[in-house]
């Protein structure tokens, strides 16, 4: 299943991602649909205040057949290049009320799925290199879903609503509109303009390029209050990409609590989602960021909230035990459930399409990269299981019950010493941070002595004795 | 507290880019790369910077010079442990990693293989054998040769990781981490790192990361959190 990439569509669009069929488009008017009380009042509105405009949304938002040939992803790619150049170079700012918050969110989250599942099917066929006719058509239009252009598009759409500037200025507790020009005091600009910086996270996380996705996140602040929470899809994919971002710099504790607290504000709110259409493509990024949630704590133990813990657990029971078993058994697993979970890699240029055995899938090459540093890390649980045991130990007899060499022992530790202590957020944007210990274990080498500590947590009683407080009043 | 997009002394010129759209104009490319080896001759770091490079020559890949991406991998190996490499990794063309048959390996292919080669054992903190592979080839000394330095930075790295991992270490340990013997060691040692000599034994201060303390975190509990028992007990006296 795709990464993420579409938490907003209803069932049908999102299965089939790694098949040819791959469905492209969810269409604005459909999803106007599903998340508006009275869709057919909304449609009227747009229909009486512009016609052209109307005539523009619907081009866009023609939902691909089932089978969508090359052509029509041409064609989807043509229509979202007309809307959003009609939207950001008319003569002055384009007259229309947003019908919703989903709507803005909607499109950019289209956009760019359909610009994500367009590069995955034309890698997949410059690597088959079959259908030459469809190769014959990819080599001439290279520039069709090009990075530079969808890169353009967020960016215009960006900068034409001021948003940075508006968000700083509401950062600084000033007025937006004071900075928010022309444009960008209009809804329809401010939310497009809002969500392609979430749209960019995602482009820039598709692309590799992990820092500059949370760079783009500098403006926004992470929280409950935050705009984009009001719409379920923008608020899901932001931390699933923000938490899979730190995943990919190694600072797995900030990935555990962008991970957490994204899947228990879900389960917490269940109730009120799972009515949805959408509530199942949701589901299975929940599952998505669950695998990634088992890989962090593997990597960097650590422990999750109560809730958390036990769903990790009923969904990953098996994998989770060999991932923190560590050792050379886990490495199947962690790559099992990194390519499950991880988003859609896009290369950022067009395949060879002279040389189909010269593309590498950007998955596998992510991956490949990433497995590297936890092939360094994977001994970790085991040393911690038995350090855990003692407050000090000789290193020669710890290395004989592991049965390594004293010396390849004395490395593992020096490792486990670097990977507890990580770069961790505190304050400001999403790239700053202290390094800070995050392990409750921790030591020293006096020799071959080891002193072992461990920071541990006293009990917690008042909330069970106010529980009970509260019990044995009722 | 620090942020990963920050550098000390990044110039004026270079922000800007940074900040603006011309970090996607493949005519700052030539900025970046000199950039880059201003970097490497005095001394100084800024992945973020060395990251857009990377990413424009992604997006151009006939504007792409070898020596400039190995330049940028030679200087992320000088901050390890932190993920720098595999995060400039992450941005190189997918083929230089996992070779495809069609291809012979390239001059580029393999020095990379050589310098991830280089990062996990430095990663995997194996100094020894690291200096050893060094040593090995004289493709590591071509790699390494236009960044001024190298080997002292690479060499106050290891000492940062001992001194967070130790308190005592005998001499000859401490020697084949650091690739150093007998005046020369004892001046790094006793100046650079400022840790003590006796006979065979190196003893470090205690500092935060060595000291191994055991902690017990305590519940805090605020009064607050018995507004409610509080309020009952006036309202319904038991």
């Amino acid at each position: 299943m795709l990464a993420g990439q579409t938490p907003y569509q209803n069932g049908t669009q999102d299965d089939d991602f790694d098949d040819d069929e791959g469905i492209l488009a969810a269409s604005i008017v459909e999803a106007i649909q599903n998340n508006d009380d009275d869709p057919s009042q909304t449609l009227q509105n747009i229909q009486s205040r512009e016609d052209d405009l109307q005539s523009r949304l619907q081009a866009a938002a023609t939902p691909l057949e089932y089978q969508a040939s090359l052509e029509a992803r041409y064609a989807s790619y043509d229509n979202y290049c007309s809307l959003f150049h009609y939207i950001l170079n008319s003569n002055g700012p384009v007259e229309l009320d947003l019908p919703t918050y989903y709507w803005a969110w909607d499109v950019i989250d289209e956009f760019i799925y359909q610009f994500n599942n367009f590069c995955a099917y034309r890698n997949r066929l410059a690597k088959k290199g079959q259908n030459q006719e469809e190769l014959a058509s990819l080599r001439e239009n290279q520039q069709i879903w090009g990075c530079y252009s969808v890169l353009n598009i967020l960016y215009s759409l960006i900068q034409r609503s001021q948003m940075n500037e508006q968000l700083a200025a509401i950062k600084r507790g000033e007025d937006p509109n004071t900075v928010a020009g022309e444009y960008g005091s209009r809804p329809l600009y401010r939310m497009l303009g809002y969500f392609s910086i979430i749209g960019l996270l995602r482009v820039h996380c598709l692309l590799g390029d992990f820092t500059l996705a949370l760079k783009t996140l500098d403006d926004i602040e992470l929280n409950k209050k935050a705009v984009f929470a009001r719409v379920m899809g923008a608020h899901f994919t932001t931390y699933y990409y923000v938490g899979f971002c730190y995943l990919m710099m190694g600072r797995y504790s900030d990935a555990i609590k962008a991970f957490s607290h994204i899947l228990l504000y879900v389960t917490r709110t269940k109730n009120f989602h799972n009515k949805s259409t959408q509530f199942d493509s949701i589901s299975k990024t929940m599952d998505q960021m669950y695998a990634l949630l088992a890989m962090c704590v593997a990597l960097c133990p650590t422990r999750l909230d109560d809730t958390i813990h036990s769903s990790l657990r009923e969904k990953y029971a098996d994998q989770l035990q060999k991932l923190q078993r560590g050792g050379p058994d886990s490495l199947p697993v962690f790559e099992e459930l990194f390519q499950a979970s991880a988003p859609k890699f896009i290369s950022p240029i067009p395949p060879d399409f002279e040389n189909p055995t010269n593309n590498v899938d950007p998955m596998q090459h992510h991956l490949q990269v990433f497995m590297l540093d936890v092939k360094n890390n994977m001994m970790a649980p085991v040393l911690r299981s038995y350090l855990k045991l003692y407050t000090s130990m000789d290193l020669q007899k710890l290395a004989a019950f592991l049965e390594i060499k004293p010396d390849e022992l004395r490395t593992k530790l020096l490792v486990f010493k670097q990977k507890s202590r990580q770069c961790k957020w505190v304050e400001g944007g999403l790239l700053s941070g202290d390094i800070v210990n995050v392990s409750d274990l921790d030591f020293a080498l006096q020799q071959d002595l080891i002193h072992i500590s461990e920071a541990k947590v006293g009990r917690k009683l008042v909330d069970w004795y106010l529980r009970n407080l509260t019990r044995s009043y009722a | 507290m620090s942020s990963y997009d920050d550098a000390k002394e990044r110039p004026e010129h270079i922000t800007n880019i940074l900040n603006g759209l011309d970090r996607y104009n493949p005519e700052t490319t030539t900025i970046f790369q000199d950039y880059v080896a201003y970097q490497c001759e005095y001394d100084t770091y800024d992945c973020y910077a060395n990251l857009a490079l990377l990413k424009l020559y992604q997006f151009n890949p006939h504007l792409a010079r070898d020596e400039t991406i190995t330049n940028i991998l030679v200087k992320a190996l000088t901050v390890f442990p932190s993920s720098d490499f595999s995060l400039c990794c992450h941005l190189l063309p997918p083929n230089l990693l996992t070779p495809t048959p069609n291809t012979q390996a390239s001059d580029l292919a393999e020095a990379v293989q050589k310098l991830t080669g280089l990062n996990s054992l430095l990663e995997s903190c194996q100094f020894k054998e690291f200096w050893n592979t060094l040593d090995s080839d004289d493709l590591y000394a071509d790699l390494i040769a236009d960044v001024s330095g190298f080997e002292d930075t690479i060499r106050t790295r290891i000492a940062g990781v001992t001194n967070s991992s130790m308190r005592e270490v005998t001499r000859e340990l401490l020697e084949g981490f650091l690739n150093l013997t007998d005046d020369k060691f004892d001046t790094f040692v006793k100046e650079t790192a400022g840790w003590s000599i006796e006979g065979d034994v190196i003893t470090i201060p205690i500092n935060k990361d060595n000291e191994a303390k055991p902690t017990i975190t305590r519940e805090s509990v605020k009064f607050d959190q018995f507004s409610r028992q509080i309020r009952r007990a006036y309202e319904q006296p038991a």
